[in-house]
């Protein structure tokens, strides 16, 4: 290999590729904060009899499990204005479509987690004098949301990983500023494996903080 | 007026039939013990008392009280604050896990009663040492033997002060040595006057235990008597030939 290591352009580098690091940052949290809520939402739903609620919400969240993100994020920005008449930041647009893939597969983290609670539960409620409400609120839910926890934190830190598809309808994210200087300096080895890096710097943490709460939630749950 | 009345009792699960006009009484002094094979809906029997099974017919009284009425078409009627004094302990615990040993026996209470948490933390404690478990409190179930499990799951019954309690198989998922823990428990309990429902396969316990003793087969009782006669002396050749088995490979 006959290449010429040159860390000058990186260090200069640096200051733009952690603007990049914050919209990312940004646009992941505010995916996480509709993946859980909205996710939830329809969790709920889908636990419904009705099928009027699970039809749409089951096609929902089969179209977002069984079509490449990028495709989603791709459609949002170029097909939703033209569609409904709308026209939104593409970092909006980026982060309705990220939030939406989250919230389909986090609502089937939830419905694992409620369904893998025992029946016999309920029963215990009902001995205890425990009406549906409470039931739901002080035994079902606090077990499921333990147990769905660790798979919570893995789909979130996944859209941190894939939101670097948003460079792509030209979000400033850490990828985008990546590819930008990458080409700007014609130093693609290092700032692209600093780009790298700093994505697995904020991701491994997390990695291992699942690792640990999935050993402590199975030991508390285990019967 | 008995103080357990059952009549009629009719429950069914799809096309099969559990009971068809099952009937039993029990006085507030008896500890009544349910023995018979497996299938014979002793388990169930308890189930419909606690109002956690729907029934398609007949009455279920406390104290007087008919506080479950089967319906044929559609729900039974079921009357809340009766259910809330029968209590009941299972097979396989049933304690909460994410909540401690505390968090378990005050929940009811707080939630479902409006006791104040210092209130239900007394009460807890009080129990809790009575049965042995006052340095257990802040332990998770995940952290108990069986045995305390199951001590734990009594006591979380009794701070609803219960006037009846119901105990389905409670030794059945325990290791042979931590039986003898639970089986103590219980004793206690009757002699502190519990009246009590029991469904166990342990016979010398329920000889111990049992006030009254009710051998019943294919949803019907074949025979019902005290427990040194219907196990020293029983009337009924079924009864007889159910004895003989199991005591034989009790060995």
């Amino acid at each position: 290999m006959n290449y010429d290591f040159s860390w000058f352009h990186v260090e200069r580098a640096f200051p733009t590729l952690l603007e990049g690091l914050w919209v990312t940052l940004e646009l992941t949290l505010w995916a996480n904060i509709i993946g859980l809520v909205l996710g939830f939402i329809v969790a709920i739903g889908m636990m419904s009899k009705i099928k009027v609620i699970t039809w749409p919400l089951t096609l929902y969240i089969e179209f977002f499990r069984c079509t490449p993100a990028l495709i989603q994020l791709v459609w949002f920005f170029f097909c939703v204005p033209i569609l409904f008449n709308v026209w939104w930041s593409a970092q909006f647009m980026g982060l309705l479509a990220l939030g939406l893939n989250l919230a389909a597969f986090n609502s089937e983290a939830y419905r694992a987690a409620i369904q893998a609670i025992p029946e016999s539960h309920t029963d215990a409620s009902t001995a205890l004098g425990l009406n549906g409400l409470q039931r739901i609120f002080f035994v079902i839910l606090p077990q499921a949301l333990l147990l769905a926890m660790p798979v919570l934190i893995t789909n979130g830190i996944g859209i941190f990983q894939q939101s670097a598809l948003v460079a792509l309808i030209s979000v400033e994210d850490l990828m985008y500023q990546g590819r930008y200087l990458s080409s700007q300096t014609f130093r693609p080895i290092e700032t692209l494996t600093l780009v790298a890096l700093m994505y697995f710097a904020v991701s491994f943490p997390v990695s291992l903080t699942v690792t640990y709460l999935e050993r402590r939630t199975k030991r508390l749950l285990a019967t | 007026m008995a103080f357990v009345e059952i009549n009629n009792l009719i429950k069914r699960y799809g096309s099969l039939t559990i009971f068809d006009g099952f009937d039993l009484t029990m006085s507030s002094t008896d500890r009544l013990v349910l023995i018979g094979p497996s299938g014979c809906g002793k388990s169930t029997l308890l189930r419909c008392m606690m109002g956690l099974e729907d029934i398609a017919g007949g009455t279920i009284s406390l104290g007087g009280d008919p506080y479950i009425t089967g319906a044929e078409r559609g729900k039974m009627t079921l009357d809340k604050t009766v259910q809330k004094e029968v209590g009941m302990v299972f097979q396989h615990y049933t304690l909460f896990p994410h909540l401690s040993v505390l968090g378990n026996l005050c929940l009811a209470p707080m939630r479902s009663r409006g006791m104040g948490k210092s209130d239900a933390q007394d009460k807890a404690m009080e129990l809790l040492k009575r049965f042995g478990l006052g340095d257990r409190a802040k332990f998770y179930p995940s952290q108990l033997s069986g045995g305390q499990k199951q001590r734990v799951a009594i006591a979380r019954a009794l701070m609803l002060d219960p006037k009846l309690m119901l105990f389905d198989e409670v030794t059945s998922a325990l290791d042979p040595e931590l039986v003898k823990e639970v089986e103590q428990t219980m004793m206690e309990l009757a002699e502190a006057g519990m009246p009590m429902m029991i469904v166990t396969h342990d016979m010398h316990f329920a000889r111990n235990i049992a006030t009254q003793v009710v051998f019943q087969e294919r949803g019907k009782v074949i025979e019902a008597a005290a427990p040194n006669d219907l196990f020293g002396n029983p009337k009924q050749d079924r009864t007889r030939d159910f004895l003989k088995n199991v005591l034989n490979i009790e060995g």
